[in-house]
């Protein structure tokens, strides 16, 4: 009680993540004064360490369930029930706090798969109305400034590039290698999966530490790179960029004319506190955001921000990650630099109408445990017992897994709405996820577990169990599509800067604009497109 | 190395219960040509759990554990509430079963006999409760969902998965937490962890030895820049 109202600033970003932190950057570094809002906490990389209990077990990154539920049910007749669906670390940096950082670009045909693919019935998969071509100087911008390993070309299946990677790839891990062999026995393009780490030193920064705790853990040592560790020390450095932590965004409040106002949040005093702003960024993750868009209703906009259309929510993607699991006669390590310093393919990527489904993924080496066999599991292995104690003596060192990226289909009844009965510790309801895999899921899923499988074959496994995805269970933590962009409002949320079709000074720039979820990782995509309209938003208001 | 925790007084479990958890853990990892639960000393890890919000956290560097304060202090004493009535109820019903069927306590029982209550109490009069004990298992890191996202909560567990859950804990998560004691469950399945939790924090701790021996990628060409 008693606070001043903060003044006025030019651009309130919601969110200090991947995306949030990519625009703060941007805007920050043209002249722009920005203050962002994230719910979470600004930890320092002395506060990350190497522990899985904690860091998988315990919600030390991830969100508590207890604090932050969500709901899930698979379609509107159903009685949803609470699920930890798709979770991302909500603190400064968001994702990319606990990744490792795949960051494949997507290729000229992500952004057109509509018309590549013709119509799927039950889908409502749409191009994109912006090209691969328009986004490349994005790609280009972030690879360079977040400072990207990879191997310019190795990908035959990448559109054309403007220059290389700043950094060579990481080097080579033994899952890797089998990778690769498996790959060149079967005829197929392998390439060292492009990662947000550095090979050598960059830009002031020493190279990448590499752990056994990588993947789903912080990093104590700073040296991944990360919206934590690049984006947000650009922007700050800026002297323009207010980041404040534990401030929990309950509206987006408008103005008489229906336009975006500010933002009305809790800050960490628990005080209800409003910032205006000229520009209003949503960067909250799919999620969140399209759950803010719906918590922000208003005379104006009854059903909730953007939403005269009943789309916010709608369509929403999620991928699937699942694998095959080999077992080699020599040792792989697959737990040596968390298990994701791999290798890729994209030859299972594109769409081929002889397939008999829609669409591919991105296929790649991964460890099994993070790095543990604390959290991990097989098929018809048995919880507990001299088996199971056996099966982790044989698995730990010398297997592996080939995983896929799913990419899921959009529907219109798969999405995020308001739960009607469970609320979070804040008080507000959570998101409701409906969701039902369409049949192209499911047997593009089938495809890509058995060309997993077949490359762990080619490369020598002696064992391999097939887990095929019977469902989308959220286990990514990527999202998209629930305001999607496009040039007709009757069909999409946003236009094709990511602006709102029906207010004129509100932006979304994390996945939610993604028309197409496509079989990629999305986060250098979406900071990417965060870039470009960030760039847009600050021309327009230099002119 | 690290040494067990005293637990006189500073546990959860009364005598009778920590006999009964160590004894049925001893069944979940068990002893063999290398050391299994007992060695390591998961009940000790468990029982230190369940005694309260001082050991949910371990400081990063290892200098103790982290205090918890406002909703996350509430939320885990709600979720520590929950899983002491799991394991009280949980050891209750499983002496029940071994006195009705074998007329002892579990922990007095053969270990044959301890895996066949286990088992009964696994499969359990839910007709149900074997599949959502393999449905969790597999959704906090199988290969339906290999390793890579924990969806399901320790709370949504029945007794005897949880129990398996919190023995995995206590063999493979960092000694500081009570378990693991000297690294046995690292040592038994060959795992070079670091030597102390500060080995990583402070980026001592590499693993690059366990990368291929030519670390170039195949038909990897020079950088531009050298």
């Amino acid at each position: 009680m008693g606070k001043a109202k903060p003044d006025r600033v030019d651009v309130c970003i919601i969110g200090a993540g991947a995306s949030g932190a990519a625009t703060a950057k941007v805007l920050t570094e043209r002249g722009l004064r920005v203050v962002a809002l994230e719910k979470g906490p600004w930890r320092e990389r002395e506060t990350f360490g190497g522990d899985e209990l904690a860091n998988v077990n315990r919600y030390n990154l991830w969100p508590d369930p207890l604090l932050n539920p969500r709901t899930l049910r698979q379609s509107a007749d159903q009685q949803a029930t609470e699920n930890l669906f798709c979770p991302v670390p909500q603190m400064v940096g968001g994702g990319t706090v606990h990744w490792q950082g795949w960051l494949p670009r997507f290729t000229e045909d992500d952004f057109r798969m509509r018309s590549v693919v013709g119509e799927l019935p039950g889908t409502t998969l749409a191009d994109w109305p912006i090209t691969y071509h328009e986004l490349e100087p994005y790609y280009d911008q972030v690879e360079w400034a977040f400072g990207v390993s990879g191997q310019a070309g190795a990908n035959t299946f990448e559109g054309p590039r403007s220059r290389g990677y700043p950094c060579p790839p990481m080097p080579m891990s033994r899952y890797a290698q089998k990778f690769h062999e498996g790959c060149g026995k079967l005829g197929w393009n392998s390439f060292p999966t492009p990662q947000a780490a550095l090979s050598r030193p960059y830009n002031g920064r020493p190279a990448t530490v590499v752990s056994a705790f990588a993947q789903q853990h912080g990093d104590p040592t700073g040296t991944r790179s990360s919206a934590l560790n690049v984006f947000v020390p650009d922007a700050v450095a800026t002297g323009r960029y207010d980041l404040r932590p534990h401030c929990y965004v309950r509206e987006i409040s408008v103005d008489e004319r229906g336009r975006a106002r500010g933002a009305v949040y809790e800050d960490a005093d628990g005080d209800a506190v409003e910032q205006e702003a000229d520009v209003v960024i949503l960067a909250c993750g799919a999620v969140e955001t399209a759950r803010l868009l719906l918590l922000s209703t208003s005379e104006r906009h009854p059903n909730g921000l953007a939403n005269g259309s009943d789309l916010v929510g709608r369509n929403v993607t999620f991928h699937e990650y699942s694998a095959a699991v080999g077992l080699f006669d020599d040792p792989v390590y697959a737990w040596a630099g968390g298990g994701y310093v791999s290798a890729s393919t994209f030859q299972h990527y594109g769409h081929d109408p002889n397939r008999g489904h829609a669409s591919g993924g991105h296929i790649a080496g991964a460890g099994v445990g993070i790095p543990l066999p604390i959290n991990w599991s097989l098929p018809r292995k048995p919880l507990w017992g001299s088996q199971a104690k056996q099966l982790d003596r044989e698995y730990f060192n010398h297997s592996m897994a080939v995983a896929m990226v799913l990419h899921d289909m959009p529907q219109h009844d798969n999405r995020i709405d308001l739960d009607d009965t469970v609320t979070d510790a804040w008080g507000l309801p959570v998101a409701r996820i409906t969701l039902q895999p369409h049949d192209n899921d499911l047997k593009q899923g089938r495809y890509l577990i058995d060309r997993a499988a077949d490359i762990l074959e080619g490369a020598g496994a002696h064992k391999v169990d097939k887990v095929y995805a019977d469902k989308v269970t959220g286990n990514c933590s990527h999202q998209h599509g629930t305001a999607r962009m496009g040039n007709d409002p009757e069909t999409s949320v946003l236009n094709r800067w990511c602006r709102a079709h029906e207010v004129d000074n509100l932006f979304v720039v994390d996945g939610a604009p993604f028309p197409t979820a496509t079989g990629a990782n999305p986060t250098l995509t979406i900071m990417a497109n965060a870039w470009r309209v960030a760039e847009h938003v600050a021309s327009g208001r230099a002119t | 190395m690290t040494s067990s925790i005293d637990h006189l007084g500073t546990g959860f479990f009364d005598a009778h219960q920590r006999r009964t958890v160590a004894a049925a853990m001893a069944r979940m990892i068990p002893t063999d040509d290398t050391p299994g639960a007992r060695e390591a000393g998961t009940v000790d890890f468990v029982d230190r759990y369940l005694a309260g919000l001082g050991a949910i956290y371990a400081k990063p560097d290892g200098s103790g554990f982290e205090t918890l304060e406002g909703k996350q202090a509430w939320a885990w004493q709600q979720r520590i509430d929950s899983l002491r009535g799991t394991y009280a109820a949980g050891i209750a019903t499983l002496d029940r079963y071994s006195r009705d069927t074998y007329g002892a306590d579990f922990a007095d029982l053969q270990d044959s006999d301890q895996d066949a209550a286990l088992q009964a109490l696994e499969s359990g009069a839910d007709p149900g409760a074997a599949d959502i004990a393999q449905a969790q298992v597999i959704r906090h890191g199988g290969p339906i969902e290999p390793a890579l996202q924990q969806t399901s909560t320790e709370t949504e567990l029945d007794f005897v998965p949880l129990l398996a859950m919190h023995t995995r804990q206590g063999f493979y998560a960092d000694p500081i937490y009570g378990g693991n004691r000297d690294r046995v469950g690292w040592d038994v399945i060959g795992f070079p962890g670091p030597a102390s939790l500060a080995d990583v924090h402070t980026g001592r701790y590499s693993v690059l030895d366990y990368f291929a021996d030519d670390r170039r990628h195949p038909g990897q060409q020079d950088h531009p820049d050298g």
